[in-house]
């Protein structure tokens, strides 16, 4: 077969022919790629001159769009946006205010509004993170009607994101909150993420006590999640929230059986230096509320060691050792408990007061 | 007036600062990450430093300690500039010697109150 073929009379003409389209095939290839990089570059540079030109009119104009021309296409919108960006992000006061108008000049935000409708859904998560950088009131409408229609999950994150940094009530937190729950899957992180965000755009605006009477809302509301509850008050916690005390206290005694809302007002309430919950918590069943007050008990000045030394022999291993490392992080009298812990003939007593001396020595 | 270095990676930090601290009469410098920084600190002899922690290279953290373990560069006033709030990072950068540690978003007015105050310059009238 082989030989009838390299038998034939034109056989290596064509093959020279295919070896040399091939080459100019590939030659092309090349070509284009280090044509479509020059372009890329030198779109990339345009969009940089156009950024700082944008930085320095907002800079050197009180009506900065007077000395820019308007955008025209995807490009200029981008650099525009991107530069209005920066500046919201790092400035506020009178030079926020001047990047806010000419965002406003420019019809920025319902260009990306309209983008945010479109049919790609990486250019719409693209869009919904713009417009989320805005934080602008007027956009929450849309916001909303945007997560009515969209399918795509993670643009459907992106914009309760959106939504959490224009929270501006306890009516916004309210639909946040229930609107969380559409979603296919939650992590602690990402909801503690969202309320920080709620926290502080409503400390930004003196209205932090929106957000307790928010928490107070949702105390009983079984439309929203026990986790989602947690996650609200450990982003409390983050924001620090000055007149959370009470409802630190208030959601732990209405929720003697939910270890996580328990352990999250014990941690809470001792970043702020009330301890009035952990002997409370020391004593709990659960091994989560016990571990919660034994990692805060160090930042008690006046610990209840003894209580504390009594959990060296806490059936969980857990709270064995973090006794030990909250005694031995709480002064002379600690010590000397772990001293006579690990001179004790409980094994498991002595194995943790072993190793807390152990580390406290190294 | 005082010569002062901005080292930030975001060039839109840069030109805000640049242009509004050139405008209250100071002299600017600034560099785009942590080594370039440095270089330009030996090279320009700033009166005071701002700097950013998160940055290519060379961290804002990683660049005060390198300052404060120079004998020539030291007694610079080094102030961080950064969007990280958590004590620990205020507690870290107090550590280290830094002079201040702002948050950002900043008001730029504010800023330049702080660094007249750092060198002992008269507060300006608002540009």
């Amino acid at each position: 077969m082989l030989e009838h073929l390299t038998g034939a009379p034109l056989f290596y003409d064509y093959l020279g022919w295919a070896v040399l389209l091939l080459a100019a095939f590939n030659a092309a290839q090349i070509i284009y790629l280090l044509w479509n990089k020059a372009r890329v570059e030198r779109a990339e540079r345009r969009k940089d001159a156009l950024r700082r030109l944008t930085v320095t009119a907002v800079m050197t104009s009180p009506t900065p769009a007077d000395l820019l021309a308007p955008p025209a296409g995807e490009e200029e919108y981008e650099a525009c946006s991107e530069a209005i960006a920066g500046i919201l992000e790092n400035f506020e006061g009178e030079i926020a205010e001047r990047a806010l108008g000419l965002l406003e000049r420019f019809g920025v935000s319902g260009h990306y509004r309209a983008m945010a409708r479109g049919g790609r859904w990486y250019r719409r998560a693209n869009a919904v993170d713009m417009l989320s950088v805005f934080r602008l009131e007027e956009n929450r409408g849309s916001l909303l009607e945007l997560f009515k229609k969209e399918r795509v999950a993670s643009v459907r994150y992106r914009i309760l994101r959106a939504l959490s940094l224009i929270a501006r009530g306890h009516d916004d937190i309210t639909t946040l909150a229930c609107l969380l729950s559409e979603l296919p899957y939650l992590t602690p992180k990402y909801t503690e993420d969202l309320f920080y965000n709620a926290v502080t755009a409503l400390k930004a605006k003196g209205r932090e006590e929106e957000f307790g009477l928010f928490m107070r809302r949702i105390m009983r509301d079984d439309r929203v999640l026990t986790l989602v509850k947690r996650d609200c008050l450990t982003a409390c916690r983050a924001a620090a929230c000055e007149k959370a005390g009470e409802l630190f206290r208030d959601y732990y005694a209405a929720y003697p059986e939910e270890p996580e809302i328990l352990a999250a007002c014990v941690k809470a309430l001792a970043r702020k230096g009330d301890f009035s919950l952990l002997p409370d918590a020391l004593r709990h069943p659960h091994w989560l509320v016990r571990l919660a007050a034994l990692k805060n008990a160090h930042l008690c000045r006046e610990g209840p060691a003894g209580e504390i030394a009594a959990l060296l022999s806490d059936h969980n291993y857990h709270i064995r050792l973090n006794a030990a490392l909250a005694l031995a992080r709480s002064g002379e009298r600690g010590r000397a408990a772990l001293r006579a812990a690990a001179a004790s003939g409980d094994r498991f007593a002595s194995d943790s007061a072993s190793y807390a001396l152990e580390q406290e020595t190294a | 007036m005082a010569k002062i270095l901005i080292i930030d990676d975001d060039e839109t930090v840069r030109i805000v600062y640049r242009t509004y601290l050139a405008r209250a009469g100071h002299t600017v410098d600034s560099a785009k990450d942590g080594v370039e920084g440095l270089d330009k600190t030996a090279a320009f002899a700033p009166d005071l430093i701002l700097v950013d922690i998160n940055m290519p290279r060379l961290s804002g953290f990683e660049v005060v300690k390198q300052l404060k373990e120079d004998p020539s560069t030291k007694d610079i006033p080094v102030f961080i500039i950064t969007s990280l709030k958590q004590e620990h990072h205020v507690k870290r950068a107090a550590a280290m010697g830094a002079a201040g540690y702002i948050t950002k978003p900043t008001r730029a007015p504010e800023l330049a109150a702080i660094i007249n105050k750092a060198l002992k310059l008269p507060d300006q009238p608002r540009a």
